[in-house]
C-alpha cells in the first residue's frame, strides 16, 4: 500500500481508532495483526521471507541469551577458562544466521547484478542463471534490524524476547516496515509492548507530522520527479545546465521523497503513542560529508557504526594493522591508519546497501574516499584554519563547510540517479563542457514535462521546508511556537496545508479537458 | 495581558476533523453544482450541450428525465446517426423527434438505451441507425467517465455511479465555469450537440462555402480523402450485433413501436476497409433479422463533399435520404441513392453495391462566375462607373459567346431540386441599388433576355442623401420603383445599415458586416438581428417577398455573421473573393459566401469574356 | 595510570577539557572516530582486550569512567 494512496490513509485512520477503541492488553496483538495485514496487501507470497528472518533470528536471539545465562551462572576462574568455549558457540549461532539472512539477501538483491558481473568480466566464458524473483517489501530495512537484534543478544545487551509473537511485531511493525527507519530492539519493543492510553496531544502532533510528510512527497516530490525523469530518461538530448538542474531537483525530490516519507512513517507511530528514531535532521545544514552522514539516514550510519565500524576497529586483522601503522608510520597517520580503514569498508558497504549496481558500489567508495581522505588529513585542516586565524566556529567557515558539503552531495547524486555509472560521468563531463546557461531561461526548461506553474510549486514548497529547517536547527520547537498562538492562527495553521494538498492533489489527477473530449468532430 | 484563546488538543484533534469534512463536502458540493457530466440533472446551469459533449450517455438521460414530453420519437446509433435530420422525420411521421446520438457507441449501447427509452418514455417510432463497423467492437471497455451508460440504463450500482461523479477531480467543474463564462453563440469544441434536437450542432460547418474540390482538400478536415488510412477492418462480432438488433426489434412488436432501421451512407474507402464477402454477410444477417433502408454505396459515396469527414455524412445528405424514404420528389436524390431491402431482395441490392459509380463532374456540379456591377452613367470613371455604352457592350457579347443569365433562384432550383441549369449560366449583380440600376441597365437587360439581382443598401432606398447628413450622394431607388422591373431584376440585401463608409459615419466605423471591437458578442448579433428585421419589413412591404440572398458590404465576412443571417432566411450570400464558383447538387453549402468577378467600368467586353473563363482579373 | 591515560586523551582530541568534562560521549565531544582511536591507544598502553560490548556511553563518560573500565578488565 503506497502511504499516498487513499487507502493507506482510510487504513491507518482504521487502525488508529481501534488502537485505542480496544482493551489495552491487546493493543500490540493488534498492531502485529494489523501489521501483517498491511504488509500482506502488497503480496501475500513474500511474507514467507519476512517470516523466514523472524523466526530465525527469534531463534538465535533464545540461543544466544540462554549461552549468555549459562556463561554468567559460571564464576571465577571456571569462567575465565570458559569463556572461548562460549564465545565460539556464540560465534557459530551468529554467524549461521548471519549467513542464512545474508545470504538470502544477497540472493534476492544481489545475485542477477553478481551473475552479470562474473560473465561480463570472464567475456562470457562462465555464465551464471539470473533468478527471477520478487524481492520482498522492506527487506533491506527489516533484515537489518533483525540482524542487529541478533547481534546485541551476541553482546549480552539484553535478554532476548520468549514470545514469538512479541518479536514478530518489532520486525514487522507498519510504519516503519517499508523504508525504515531501522529501530534498535531496546528502543522500540518496550514502547510496543506498552499499554497506550489516548492522548489528543499524541494524535495531533502525529497528524501534523504526517501533514508535512504528505506536503513534501505530494506538492514537491512527485512534481521534482517528472522532470527528474524527463531528463534522465533521455540525458543525451540535454544541454549542461539542463542536467545540473535535474540533478538540482534530484536532489530536492529525494529529500523530500525519503524524509516526506519518514515523516508519515513517524508521524502515523506517534499516533499510536510510539516513538521512531530520527532518520533525518536538517542534512541541508551539514557540515562536512561525515556530518552530512550523520544528518541523512541517521538510523543506516548508526547501525552501521554500532555493528560494521566498532566491530571491524576492535577486530583482531584492524587492530594489528593499527599496531603495525603507530609503529611504522607513526605520528597521526599512523594512528588515524586503522579506523581510515574501517571507515572506507562502512562507507563502501553503505553504497552497496543501496543497490546491486557498479554505481552504487562507487558510489559507497567516493564517499568512503572523501570522507577518509579528510580524516587522513585532519591535522593539515586544522594547520590551514590556524595559519588562516579562523576560529572553529566562525561565521565564514561554517557557510564555507556548507557550500563544499552541498557540491559534494550534488556530485554524489549524479552518480546514483543516473541509469548507468558511464552516464553518470558522462554528464558531470557535459555539466562543465557543454552548460549553455541560456537554456534556463530560453524556454527550454519549460519542455521537461513540469509547467512554470509547478515550478513556482516546487521551489517555493522547498522555500518553506528550508525555511522551516533553518528555524529548527537554531532550536525552535515549530509545534511547539505554533501551539502558543491564537486559535485562528492554529486553524489557518491546519486548514492551509489541507488546501494546499487538495488543490495540488488536484492539479496533478487524472483529467481530460472537454476540448479533447470528442476529437474527430 | 489578555489571555488569547488557545487550542487544547482535543479541540485540535475536532478542529482537524471537521477541516477535513468541510473541505471534502466543498469539493462534493462543487462537484454536484458544477455537475460537469449532467450525471445530478444539472440543475443550476442546465447547460446540457456542454454535459452531453462530455458524456452523451449520461447527460442525455438526465435531459430526457426533465424534458421527455417534448418528444414522442427517437433516432439512435452511434456517431454518424446525427446527420438523420429530426425535421424531415418530424414531417414524415408526423411525430416530434429526438436524436440519441451517441458517439462511440456499440450495439450493445444501441440495445440498452433502446429498451430504457421503450419502458421510461413515450416512444411512437424508432428509427435505429446500423452499419458494418458496428460489427467489429461489442460490449468494449469504456472510459468510466467519458463513455459509460448512465446507471439506470445499464443497471449498474447507483451508489457506483454517484459516488463517481461525487468524487470528481474538481476540475472538471471548474472549467465548466471557465467556459460558460466566455461561451460564444458559435458552437465550440466544448459544446458539441445541440440540446433541443440531441444531434451534433453543426451550424458552424453548415455555413462553410463548399466549392470545388481543390480547394475543398486544403482544409484540415478534409485532407484525409487525399490520403485516406488503410485499415483492415472484421466482423468479428457480427453475431452479438445482431442479437442486438433482434433485441430492440422484439421490444418494438413488444410495445407498438414502430421501427425504421437505416444504414447510413459509408464513403467508399471506409467501405473498402471490408471485403466483399463481409460486406455481404453483414447485409444478408442484417436482412434475416429486419428490413431495412439501405444508403450505404451509391454515387454520393464517392464525392468527399458530402462528408463532414472520413466517416460522417453531411446534413443535407441525411435530408436527402429522408427524401428518398418519404417520396418527396421535390427535393434532389441521385437515382442511385438508397434502397429498401428486405431478405428477398438483399442479393441484388449488394450488386449495386460493386456497380456504384461517382457521377461525373458535370453531371453533379455547374460552374457558375457571378459579375458584379455597381452604377451606370452616360460616362464611366474606368472604376465602379460604367459606360451605359461600354455595358451594352458587355451584355451583346455575353449573349453571343453563348451565356445566359439565371438568378439566385434558379442556382437554389439546382441545389435543392437538380433543376439543370443552362449550358453557359451566368449570375450579373449590383452592389448598392442606384437608380441607374434600374433606368439605364434594366433596358438593356430586358433586350438582351437577361436579368439580374441588385443588392440594395436599406437605409439608402429611394434616397439621394447620405442618411441623416444631407451630403448628397448618387440617388437610389425605391423598392417600390424596383418591383415595377420584377420581371428582369431582384432584389438582394446589402445589409440595412451595415455599409458604414470613413468620413461620412462616425468613427469608428464598422468595418464590412464585421463586430466592432467596442461590441460584445451579444450586442453584435442583436445588431446583425436588428438589421435583418429591419430589411424584411422594407422589403414584405414593397417587394410581398424578404431578401433571400445578401451580398456582404466589401466581402468581409464571418461564421458568426454567416450563421445569423442563415437564421434569419438568407440562403445564399456573395462576397467580393475573386473566383468562379463551383455549385454542387444536394449541398446548400455551395451557395454561401460564393465569390463575384468584379467589373471595372475599364473593362472592354472581351475582357470580361476572358475573365469569365479564368476566374481572374484581367491584367 | 591516570597520567598515561591523559596524554593518550588530549593527543587524540586536543582542546577537549577532560579533567571536568562528565558528559563527553552525550554531549557529544567524543565522536565514534575518537572513541576507537582511544580503545585502540588504551589496549596497547594497558593491555587489556576491550570488546564492542565495552563500547557505552557510561564507559566513556568521564576520565574517571575509562579508568574503571580498564581496571575491571585489567584483572
Amino acid at each position: 500500500m503506497s502511504f499516498t494512496s487513499v487507502g493507506f490513509i482510510g487504513f491507518l485512520a482504521a487502525v488508529v481508532v481501534l488502537y485505542y477503541a480496544l482493551p489495552k492488553k491487546c493493543q500490540w496483538v493488534f498492531l502485529l495483526a494489523a501489521s501483517y495485514g498491511f504488509y500482506m496487501a502488497g503480496g501475500v507470497k513474500t511474507v514467507v521471507y519476512l517470516l523466514f528472518t523472524t523466526l530465525s533470528t527469534f531463534v538465535a536471539g533464545l540461543w544466544l541469551g540462554r549461552l549468555n545465562a549459562r556463561k554468567d551462572a559460571l564464576t571465577g576462574p571456571e569462567k575465565k577458562a570458559q569463556a572461548p568455549v562460549f564465545k565460539r558457540k556464540k560465534q557459530m549461532v551468529t554467524a549461521l544466521v548471519l549467513i542464512a539472512n545474508f545470504g538470502l539477501l544477497f540472493a534476492l538483491k544481489y545475485w542477477n547484478f553478481t551473475a552479470s558481473a562474473v560473465s561480463g568480466a570472464t567475456g562470457g566464458s562462465v555464465i551464471l542463471p539470473q533468478l527471477n524473483l520478487l524481492m520482498p517489501l522492506g527487506i533491506s530495512f527489516y533484515m537489518f534490524q533483525s540482524v542487529g537484534y541478533v547481534v546485541d543478544c551476541y553482546r549480552g545487551k539484553y535478554k532476548p524476547q520468549r514470545n514469538v509473537f512479541k518479536y514478530a511485531l518489532f520486525t514487522s511493525f507498519f510504519p516503519q516496515v517499508v523504508q525504515g527507519p531501522i529501530s534498535r530492539y531496546d528502543q522500540l519493543s518496550p514502547q510496543l509492548m506498552a499499554e497506550h492510553s489516548f492522548h489528543a496531544d499524541h494524535l495531533k502532533y502525529g497528524i501534523q507530522l504526517c501533514m508535512w510528510g504528505y506536503f513534501k512527497k505530494l506538492v514537491i516530490a512527485d512534481r521534482a520527479a517528472v522532470l527528474v525523469n524527463t531528463v534522465f530518461g533521455d540525458y543525451t538530448s540535454y544541454s549542461g545546465s539542463i542536467i545540473a538542474l535535474a540533478v538540482f531537483f534530484y536532489c530536492i525530490q529525494l529529500y523530500c521523497d525519503f524524509s516526506g516519507g519518514i515523516d508519515v512513517t513517524r508521524g502515523a507511530a506517534q499516533m499510536l503513542g510510539i516513538d521512531l528514531a530520527e532518520n533525518f535532521r536538517r542534512p541541508l545544514f551539514a557540515t562536512s560529508l561525515a556530518d552530512y552522514w550523520r544528518r541523512w539516514h541517521i538510523t543506516l550510519g548508526q547501525w552501521m557504526r554500532d555493528y560494521v565500524f566498532f566491530s571491524l576497529t576492535l577486530s583482531k586483522p584492524i587492530l594489528k594493522l593499527g599496531k603495525w601503522s603507530r609503529k611504522k608510520i607513526g605520528g597521526t597517520l599512523g594512528k588515524v591508519i586503522p579506523t581510515a580503514t574501517a571507515t572506507f569498508v562502512v562507507y563502501l558497504f553503505i553504497g552497496i546497501w543501496h543497490g546491486a549496481n557498479f554505481r552504487y558500489i562507487f558510489y559507497g567508495l567516493w564517499n568512503g574516499a572523501i570522507i577518509t581522505s579528510s580524516q587522513l588529513l585532519a591535522n593539515t585542516y586544522y594547520r590551514c584554519r590556524m595559519k588562516l586565524k579562523l576560529a572553529d566556529d566562525n561565521r565564514g567557515l561554517y557557510v564555507f563547510r556548507m557550500v563544499r558539503t552541498w557540491i559534494l552531495v550534488f556530485l554524489g547524486r549524479y552518480i546514483t540517479r543516473a541509469p548507468r555509472l558511464m552516464a553518470a560521468f558522462y554528464m558531470m563531463w557535459v555539466t562543465v563542457s557543454r552548460p549553455v546557461l541560456s537554456d534556463l531561461w530560453n524556454g527550454t526548461a519549460l519542455t521537461l514535462g513540469i509547467a512554470r506553474m509547478d515550478y513556482v510549486i516546487v521551489l517555493g514548497a522547498m522555500a518553506i521546508v528550508v525555511a522551516a529547517e533553518f528555524f529548527q536547527e537554531r532550536g525552535t520547537e515549530i509545534r511547539k511556537w505554533l501551539e502558543q498562538r491564537g486559535f485562528l492562527v492554529q486553524w489557518l495553521a491546519i486548514l492551509l496545508p489541507l488546501l494546499v494538498l487538495l488543490v495540488t492533489g488536484i492539479l496533478r489527477g487524472d483529467y481530460i479537458s472537454s476540448e479533447f473530449i470528442y476529437k474527430q468532430f | 495581558m489578555k489571555e488569547k484563546h488557545r487550542m487544547t488538543s482535543g479541540q485540535w484533534l475536532v478542529a482537524f476533523v471537521l477541516t477535513v469534512v468541510l473541505l471534502g463536502l466543498s469539493v462534493l458540493g462543487f462537484n454536484y453544482i458544477t455537475d460537469p457530466f449532467g450525471a445530478f440533472g444539472d440543475r443550476f446551469f442546465q447547460w446540457w450541450s456542454y454535459d452531453e459533449t462530455m458524456n452523451p450517455r449520461v447527460a442525455k438521460i438526465e435531459y430526457l428525465e426533465q424534458n421527455h414530453e417534448l418528444y414522442d420519437s427517437y433516432i439512435i446509433g452511434c456517431s454518424s446517426t446525427s446527420s438523420w435530420p429530426v425535421e424531415g422525420f418530424n414531417e414524415y411521421f408526423d411525430a416530434r423527434f429526438y436524436n440519441m446520438i451517441m458517439y462511440g457507441a456499440d450495439m450493445l449501447d444501441v440495445e440498452l438505451m433502446s429498451k430504457y427509452l421503450i419502458e421510461h418514455y413515450e416512444v411512437k417510432n424508432l428509427v435505429v441507425n446500423i452499419y458494418i463497423n458496428n460489427a467489429e467492437e461489442y460490449n468494449t471497455e469504456s472510459d468510466p467517465l467519458t463513455y459509460n451508460l448512465n446507471y439506470k440504463v445499464d443497471g449498474t450500482s447507483r451508489w457506483d455511479f454517484y459516488k463517481k461523479y461525487l468524487f470528481l477531480n474538481p476540475r472538471y467543474g471548474l472549467e465548466k465555469l471557465k467556459k460558460y463564462r466566455n461561451d460564444s453563440y458559435l458552437q465550440a469544441a466544448h459544446d458539441v450537440f445541440d440540446e433541443a434536437t440531441g444531434a451534433y450542432d453543426k451550424s458552424r460547418r453548415d455555413v462553410e462555402n463548399i466549392s470545388d474540390l481543390e480547394t475543398y482538400f486544403t482544409k484540415a478536415e478534409y485532407k484525409a480523402f487525399v490520403d485516406y488510412p488503410q485499415r483492415t477492418g472484421h466482423i468479428n462480432n457480427l453475431e452479438p450485433c445482431m442479437e442486438s438488433m433482434r433485441a430492440i426489434k422484439e421490444v418494438c412488436e413488444e410495445n407498438g413501436v414502430n421501427l425504421m432501421v437505416v444504414c447510413p451512407p459509408v464513403y467508399y474507402k471506409n467501405l473498402e476497409y471490408y471485403t466483399q464477402e463481409q460486406v455481404a454477410a453483414f447485409n444478408r444477417a442484417l436482412a434475416e433479422v429486419t428490413d431495412y433502408w439501405d444508403f450505404t454505396m451509391s454515387s454520393v459515396s464517392f464525392e468527399p463533399r458530402y462528408f463532414y469527414d472520413k466517416t460522417h455524412f453531411r446534413n443535407c445528405v441525411g435530408d436527402m435520404a429522408v427524401a428518398k424514404i418519404s417520396g418527396d420528389d421535390s427535393v434532389y436524390v441521385p437515382g442511385d441513392f438508397g434502397h429498401f431491402v428486405t431478405a428477398d431482395n438483399v442479393d441484388q441490392v449488394l450488386e449495386t453495391y460493386w456497380e456504384a459509380e461517382p457521377l461525373a463532374e458535370d453531371e453533379l456540379t455547374a460552374k457558375v462566375p457571378i459579375l458584379m456591377y455597381h452604377h451606370l452613367a452616360e460616362t464611366g470613371d474606368g472604376g465602379d462607373i460604367i459606360s451605359v455604352e461600354d455595358f451594352e457592350s458587355h451584355m451583346a457579347t455575353l449573349t453571343r459567346a453563348g451565356y445566359t443569365a439565371v438568378d439566385f433562384d434558379d442556382l437554389k432550383s439546382y441545389v435543392e431540386q437538380g433543376v439543370e441549369l443552362p449550358e453557359k449560366p451566368v449570375v450579373i449583380t449590383f452592389d448598392d441599388g442606384y437608380e441607374s440600376n434600374l433606368t439605364l441597365a434594366y433596358p438593356i437587360l430586358k433586350r438582351y433576355g437577361m436579368k439580374a439581382t441588385v443588392f440594395a443598401i436599406g437605409v439608402s432606398i429611394g434616397k439621394d442623401t447620405y442618411k441623416d447628413t444631407g451630403e448628397s450622394m448618387i440617388p437610389h431607388f425605391s423598392l417600390e420603383e424596383a418591383a415595377l422591373c420584377a420581371d428582369a431584376i431582384t432584389v438582394g440585401s446589402h445589409g440595412y445599415n451595415i455599409h458604414e463608409v470613413a468620413g461620412r459615419d462616425p468613427e469608428p466605423i464598422r468595418q464590412g458586416v464585421l463586430q466592432k471591437e467596442s461590441e460584445t458578442e451579444e450586442e453584435y448579433i442583436q445588431f446583425l438581428r436588428n438589421d435583418c428585421e429591419a430589411m424584411d419589413a422594407l422589403f414584405e412591404e414593397a417587394l410581398g417577398r424578404t431578401p433571400q440572398v445578401l451580398a456582404y458590404p466589401f466581402g468581409w465576412h464571418t461564421t458568426l455573421s454567416d450563421l445569423i443571417l442563415k437564421e434569419e432566411g438568407i440562403w445564399a450570400t456573395v462576397t467580393s473573393d475573386v473566383k468562379i464558383n463551383i455549385i454542387i447538387k444536394g449541398i446548400p453549402q455551395s451557395l454561401y459566401a460564393m465569390g463575384r468577378l468584379a467589373v471595372r467600368g475599364s473593362y472592354t467586353a472581351d475582357q470580361v469574356l476572358e475573365m469569365l473563363k479564368t476566374g481572374q482579373r484581367p491584367q | 595510570m591516570r597520567e598515561k591515560l591523559m596524554e593518550i586523551l588530549t593527543e587524540t582530541c586536543p582542546g577537549v577539557d577532560f579533567e571536568t568534562e562528565t558528559a563527553l560521549i552525550d554531549d557529544g565531544l567524543l565522536e565514534s572516530l575518537d572513541i576507537v582511536t582511544i580503545v585502540a591507544e588504551i589496549m596497547d598502553a594497558f593491555e587489556v582486550e576491550l570488546n564492542v560490548e565495552d563500547l557505552v556511553p557510561e564507559n566513556f563518560n568521564s576520565v574517571d569512567a575509562m579508568l574503571e573500565l580498564i581496571q575491571s578488565l585489567a584483572e
